[in-house]
């Protein structure tokens, strides 16, 4: 999947393009694809539709010596389509598990997705928890401090967002993109920790503006 | 605004460069007003002389039998004044409404579970948030919210999944009339499809498989393609089937969808999904990665083939070649046999 061209310089460190797959899990309407609309379209809608199965998005983000392009994969909420979340999980090297900060179930959901990526999922996985919906302050319920102890417990990314103001968004898949090893190695997506690292072409330039400012 | 809709709407002849279609949904931003113009020129001549046909047929307040000529009438498209009193009385459930006529409202009436409600309540601003009509009254997130929480109150082992309210939501629009919409929804789930919607979603499991043995039978090279690039079938699939094409295709073609799928079962899901693939093959075929065809599975959905209804329905009976229901009965139990073994094998691990 990975190959080198001529574009890649000796050192193999600039013009490097990282793909990564990254999943989004959590209970029903806590704002998964409202982030992804965030993140990958800089839009929000007050009432995002629901959403069936998967859907499946693409955007890319620029660090100082790599481009990180996500494969991002927004999933049902329902409990009833968990049977399938493994399909989407399989091979992810991110995930972004989120909840909503004005309802404990769902914080008590996101404990139980982060179990299980770290039982089921590949061993190095890059997890972020997101509390969601952080405009609504005023009726929050899972405090900060609960949540930030218990992600530092498990080792898990953690920042409180809001899709609808854009606070933190793009900041937690940046974050989750300087955690994700970018080494010389080469792997498949789907098959190992490793993001495929692609040789950057004109076709491949990253698009909006949350990247290579 | 949403008066002058209803009263157009109520008109056969829908502006062609409106901003929402008949159904009050709101056409996408690259919508391609041209090919859109090109093709209705034609289909208003289907339609016209589709009506005639139909009226001689369907007379004030007579509602249509089963047979060969009906059936034939359903594949060319059901007129949208007839859709409903069509739908009801070829798929059965007419003669359930008749023998049951107060179970509608008994359920309303009844005391339900709450965090089904609960559950139902959070998806009605979620669901067909740009159709004028669910956006703009209160009135349809109501008579959704009744649909939903009355077959849910009567159906506990389905109760409420998602996805049921996009097919609620439409047969809504299409029906104008809650408690029709409500039976129309109880005979597709309890009668028509498998099942899909159990929290187990068994039934959708296998017909997902059931397609994948399909296209390698009939497509091999796509079948192949598909494997090679990694992409599970399900995450292109569960849509279709869990939706049977709403908020996938466009309104009118998956209400010409419906028209066959009421009449004649689920057999129509494997012949649209199969069609969908074999016209966009060299398409898929051509997709160098993962990403590439994940967004020409979304691409296939939208283009001119799709838009053009008729011409996409004549197409769906001729396209994947013969499939007859014993086939698809044969493979249903193949598949869920290999999934009990599966199963049971990763149960013993």
């Amino acid at each position: 999947m990975a190959s080198r061209g001529t574009a890649q310089r000796p050192n193999g460190t600039q013009g490097k393009i990282c793909q990564f797959k990254l999943v989004l899990l959590g209970e029903s309407a806590v704002g998964k694809s409202s982030l992804v609309l965030r993140f990958v379209k800089g839009q929000f809608h007050e009432y995002q539709e629901s959403t069936i199965g998967a859907a499946f998005l693409t955007q890319t983000v620029c660090l100082e010596e790599t481009t990180v392009k996500f494969e991002i994969w927004d999933t049902a909420g329902q409990e009833r389509y968990h049977s399938l979340a493994p399909m989407y999980y399989r091979g992810a090297q991110a995930a972004i598990v989120v909840y909503d900060i004005t309802n404990q179930d769902t914080f008590t959901r996101a404990t139980t997705w982060v179990k299980e990526l770290q039982r089921q999922a590949s061993p190095s996985i890059v997890i972020a928890l997101a509390g969601n919906k952080a405009d609504l302050g005023n009726k929050r319920v899972v405090e900060y401090e609960e949540a930030q102890a218990y992600a530092e417990e498990n080792g898990l990314l953690f920042m409180e967002t809001s899709a609808k103001t854009a606070m933190n968004v793009n900041d937690i898949f940046l974050a989750i993109a300087k955690k994700l090893p970018k080494n010389e190695q080469t792997g498949n997506a789907g098959t190992s920790g490793q993001g495929r690292r692609l040789v950057e072409s004109e076709g491949q330039k990253p698009t909006s503006g949350n990247c290579c400012k | 605004m949403v008066q002058f809709w209803i009263v157009v709407c109520r008109h056969t002849s829908w502006p062609l460069h409106a901003l929402v279609d008949e159904y009050g949904f709101e056409r996408p931003e690259n919508f391609n007003y041209e090919t859109y113009e090109e093709f209705m020129s034609e289909y208003l001549k289907v339609l016209a002389k589709r009506a005639k046909k139909w009226s001689d047929i369907i007379g004030e307040g007579r509602s249509v039998r089963r047979n060969l000529t009906v059936k034939r009438y359903v594949r060319k498209g059901i007129p949208g004044v007839h859709r409903c009193s069509v739908w009801l009385s070829v798929s059965g459930a007419e003669e359930l409404k008749n023998k049951s006529p107060n179970l509608y409202q008994q359920l309303l009436n009844d005391q339900h579970d709450p965090q089904v409600a609960e559950n139902i309540r959070i998806d009605l601003p979620r669901t067909f948030p740009d159709n004028i009509f669910f956006n703009n009254t209160d009135l349809h997130q109501r008579q959704l919210y009744n649909i939903l929480l009355a077959f849910a109150h009567q159906n506990q082992e389905v109760g409420y999944c998602q996805g049921l309210n996009y097919i609620a939501g439409l047969l809504l629009l299409v029906t104008k009339n809650e408690e029709n919409a409500f039976w129309l929804l109880k005979v597709l789930i309890e009668n028509i499809l498998p099942e899909y919607y159990t929290p187990t979603m068994k039934g959708l499991l296998i017909d997902i498989d059931v397609l994948v043995e399909l296209v390698k039978l009939k497509m091999p090279d796509v079948f192949q393609h598909v494997e090679n690039l990694g992409l599970p079938w399900p995450v292109i699939t569960t849509k279709w089937f869990i939706c049977l094409f709403a908020e996938v295709l466009p309104t009118e073609t998956t209400l010409r969808i419906w028209d066959c799928l009421f009449y004649e079962g689920s057999k129509i899901v494997f012949r649209v999904a199969l069609t969908l693939i074999k016209r966009n093959k060299q398409n898929l075929l051509a997709c160098q990665d993962f990403t590439d065809l994940a967004e020409c599975f979304k691409e296939i959905t939208k283009d001119s083939i799709v838009v053009k209804c008729h011409e996409f329905m004549e197409s769906i009976f001729k396209v994947p070649g013969s499939l007859s229901n014993s086939t698809i009965l044969k493979l249903r139990q193949k598949v869920e046999q290999t999934h009990k073994e599966q199963k049971l094998a990763k149960t013993s691990r």
